[in-house]
């Protein structure tokens, strides 16, 4: 299940938020190498977690799996003050479009060997189903240009926003992602999965399995 | 106008484009300003796919037929510099990087200049990964390629739009036919589509009028389920149905 949580809501659960930011910081700190980021306590936190963020979290057997975190475009974001260089012209902004930041999947929940996992699927079909329940149907993201084919192939409407840029050894493009409910429907059959996966309320206890 | 803006204007016309054909014309539309005339994209099957499920794996296909021939039949892909180096690189290269990088053993120095008889002299090539980690190699090639670090990155992200729109297509066309038969007559008259013979030439060799023989050339390529007689032709040499 995935979790849809603002920021005050994810403070209210230590563990949850202390997750949150451990994975973060394994993911983006140690694994890609962003170093600006790098902190003593291991924990990646940055001036976009603010009132107005959501942090989507996908939780198994107890686990946080997967993440990722929308920001409102009505105010600064990650492509406007941090990665200005990947937009030309003026980028997409207003209630309908969000950008979705920090997108991450636990190193034990990479079940494709090359392919995307379910934890990320399930990530995707979280947003566009999160979105579309709140006139959302607008994503801004900065990724890999690999990533414009999969959006392709979950019937995405893809634009890029600017030209690729190379960041150390990583190629980032960034792209404006339009959705409806015929990319959901793609999306789920793609799953095999086609209950809806944004639960409602807090997941249990972190480390708490539930007895099956 | 603008690189970027011509980008744009591409992208809309992809999600327009309702055939392979029409991509594969979209897209040399652009890359030819750069010398890349040539295009060939497809989907490797992982180890193990069964022989009849490796069927359409070709998502898009332009490029010269006697290459592609003499390129199946020589098995060329084992000796190909370009193929193994995308097979090790995530990122898109240029076919001469790859000629260079590689201790080039004797026939991968073959490889290379029997494309450069082609009038496919220098290329770029690039692997993609789909959501099921299938991996998509895409090449595209010409005689006298020029291009800047900018206009690289230009080409294989439009190329990436257009192997996306491919896609689309494919999935939605996806009514594959497992088992085909060509008739005795389809498959002379592909026999000597592959080795360059028009159809009044086919029609004067086997003694039929160039109707018919045009009427047998597009029914082969319909029951491949080829966008172009170039894929028809490659398609029956892989499915074995010619030599």
């Amino acid at each position: 299940m995935l979790f849809s949580l603002n920021t005050q809501e994810l403070m209210e659960r230590p563990d949850l938020w202390e997750a949150v930011h451990r994975l973060r910081y394994k993911i983006f700190v140690e694994e890609m190498g962003w170093t600006d980021l790098k902190r003593p306590d291991g924990l990646e936190i940055d001036q976009f977690d603010h009132d107005e963020a959501v942090h989507q979290l996908v939780i198994r057997n107890g686990e946080l799996a997967g993440y990722q975190r929308m920001l409102p475009t009505t105010r600064a974001h990650l492509l406007t003050d941090v990665l200005a260089d990947l937009y030309e012209g003026t980028p997409p902004s207003g209630p309908n479009v969000w950008e979705l930041t920090r997108y991450a999947v636990a190193p034990g929940f990479r079940d494709g060997k090359r392919g995307v996992s379910t934890v990320g699927t399930e990530l995707i079909a979280g947003f566009v189903e999160w979105g579309l329940k709140r006139n959302v149907n607008q994503v801004i993201i900065e990724f890999e240009p690999m990533w414009v084919l999969r959006a392709l192939q979950l019937h995405f409407l893809a634009t890029p926003l600017g030209y690729q840029r190379t960041y150390g050894n990583q190629q980032v493009v960034a792209t404006l992602l339009t959705f409806n409910d015929h990319t959901l429907d793609v999306v789920r059959s793609r799953r095999n999965h086609f209950a809806p996966v944004l639960a409602w309320g807090y997941p249990d206890m972190l480390g708490m399995r539930r007895a099956s | 106008m603008g690189h970027f803006d011509r980008t744009l204007e591409f992208i809309d016309q992809l999600q327009h484009a309702n055939t392979p054909a029409l991509v594969c014309e979209k897209l040399l539309g652009i890359t030819s300003e750069f010398g890349l005339t040539a295009l060939m994209a497809g989907t490797v099957p992982q180890p193990g796919t069964p022989r009849g499920q490796q069927k359409d794996h070709v998502l898009l296909c332009e490029w010269p037929v006697e290459w592609l021939e003499r390129y199946v039949s020589r098995n060329y892909v084992d000796h190909d510099p370009v193929v193994s180096h995308m097979k090790q690189l995530q990122a898109p290269f240029q076919w001469r990087e790859a000629a260079q990088g590689i201790r080039v053993d004797k026939s991968s120095g073959e490889v290379m200049g029997d494309a450069g008889e082609f009038k496919l002299r220098d290329g770029l090539a690039f692997p993609l990964i789909t959501l099921d980690g299938q991996i998509v190699m895409v090449s595209l090639g010409g005689e006298a390629v020029e291009l800047s670090g900018a206009e690289f990155g230009l080409v294989s992200l439009v190329s990436t739009y257009a192997i996306g729109r491919a896609m689309q297509l494919h999935t939605m066309a996806n009514k594959t036919i497992d088992h085909i038969e060509l008739t005795p007559r389809e498959r002379e008259c592909m026999q000597w589509a592959a080795v360059g013979k028009s159809e009044w030439e086919i029609s004067q060799i086997l003694g039929i009028s160039e109707h018919t023989s045009e009427k047998h050339l597009l029914n082969a390529k319909s029951k491949l389920g080829a966008v172009n007689r170039v894929q028809a032709v490659a398609e029956a040499i892989r499915r074995g149905y010619i030599s």
